[in-house]
């Protein structure tokens, strides 16, 4: 290993501890190594600022059902959503709540959240599931996509890429494939809503999520990926790959 | 009877995680927004959306990156709908301000000034390696990034921040 990599690499990560040979002999190093280690330090005091008391956001009430206790004993293939509420004797009342919200134009779900549209609960959704963002070049097994890709739903093959992640999710009440494969600037996620007919077209613009969801037959697909990827080639790649069983 | 048992346990257990996690959580949050009064807001939201997907939290030994990454999109939805302006470090807020003017330590009031001046995109690495202990693995999974991009910002972040202690 030459200085230059050596010094790159401890200033990438100064616990890097490779090729002591290099360091024992060279003078220079062990002197940078030194600095880096005691700037180190001064970094890790500067970034632990005071933290102040917390105050506890009010919680909202969660239904028993939607405990963890009942979410383990659902499928492992299905994620442990918020299941719907009973209907309680308070359902008249209720009822007429979401008449108006849906006149409203108001998503209340069975989950007590309310989404103001299909891409509100889809970008929920996908915060829910962080850990499916992983970049990895490990794909799935064909029998896990199809286990999650229900053939009597849609087909899918590999063909939209590199497949990392598949489990069946709800959206809308509808369980629905929820796959990641991996984009040019990270893992992009897919969901195939067979049941979720929109018109148009509908643009995920911000500033960490780019995505678009596609209306495809009776159905729809939204794709989302970080911001600044681009989405057309997958766009195109998935609805080469993708078609509704219904 | 049995619902009541399992709401005190999801409480429970939601108290043990923000107990453990409650000054990452901030810490990170006070470094992405460059505000303590974001920050706090940031958390506030971040633990109100972190209760109600709690269920869909299936290894306890992710929790932190799982809370952490919440945090990490509270802070970009905060942004986009207050469509705040890039902050000017010539014209700080007092929240801003209070969150270089700690210490009576100089030198640590210089490293703070210059992690603050970092670009997001070497700060957050930079954070989340020195301070939350993450792999540059780890980080690249967070960031959606590759690991060689995570390596590289790191490298550039430190080069910055010894240029900037570097001079008077």
């Amino acid at each position: 290993m030459k200085c230059e990599e050596y010094r790159e690499a401890i200033a990438a990560d100064p616990s890097f501890d490779g090729n002591a040979g290099h360091l024992s002999e060279c003078a220079a190093c062990q002197a940078y190594r030194t600095e880096m280690l005691a700037l180190e330090q001064t970094i890790g005091r500067a970034l632990r600022l005071d933290v102040p008391e917390l105050e506890m956001p009010e919680l909202p009430e969660i239904v028993a059902e939607e405990s963890r206790e009942s979410s383990t004993s659902m499928s492992d293939n299905v994620v442990a959503l918020p299941n719907r509420r009973r209907v309680s004797p308070a359902w008249f009342a209720m009822a007429a709540t979401v008449v108006v919200a849906a006149l409203l134009g108001i998503r209340l779900l069975s989950t007590g959240i309310e989404y103001e549209s299909l891409a509100d609960e889809i970008l929920a959704h996908v915060d829910h599931e962080p850990y499916a963002l992983r970049v990895t070049d490990v794909a799935v097994s064909d029998e896990r996509l199809a286990s999650v890709v229900p053939a009597n739903v849609a087909k899918m093959d590999h063909g939209a890429g590199l497949i990392t992640y598949a489990q069946s999710c709800v959206i809308n009440g509808h369980e629905v494939p929820h796959l990641v494969i991996q984009g040019e600037r990270g893992p992009v996620t897919i969901l195939l809503m067979p049941h979720e007919m929109i018109l148009e077209a509908q643009i995920l613009a911000g500033e960490n999520v780019n995505g678009v969801i596609l209306p495809v037959g009776n159905g729809s697909i939204a794709i989302i990926g970080e911001s600044g990827e681009s989405l057309e080639r997958i766009q195109q790649q998935v609805m080469k790959s993708a078609t509704w069983s219904t | 009877m049995q619902s009541s048992k399992a709401a005190s346990l999801r409480r429970q257990r939601f108290d043990e995680y923000v107990a453990v996690y409650h000054q990452d959580m901030y810490r990170y949050a006070a470094w992405l927004s460059r505000d303590r009064s974001i920050a706090e807001d940031v958390v506030q939201e971040a633990l109100m959306r972190a209760w109600k997907s709690l269920d869909a939290l299936r290894d306890e030994a992710a929790a932190k990156q799982w809370l952490l990454t919440i945090v990490r999109r509270e802070n970009a939805r905060y942004f986009e709908r207050k469509r705040l302006e890039t902050v000017d470090i010539d014209n700080l807020t007092a929240s801003q301000a209070a969150l270089l003017a700690e210490q009576p330590d100089e030198e640590l009031d210089h490293m703070r000034q210059a992690i603050y001046e970092l670009d997001d995109d070497y700060r957050e690495p930079l954070v989340l390696q020195v301070l939350m202990g993450y792999s540059t693995n780890e980080i690249a999974e967070q960031m959606g990034l590759k690991q060689g991009a995570v390596l590289t910002r790191l490298h550039r972040a430190r080069a910055k921040l010894k240029e900037q202690m570097a001079k008077p």
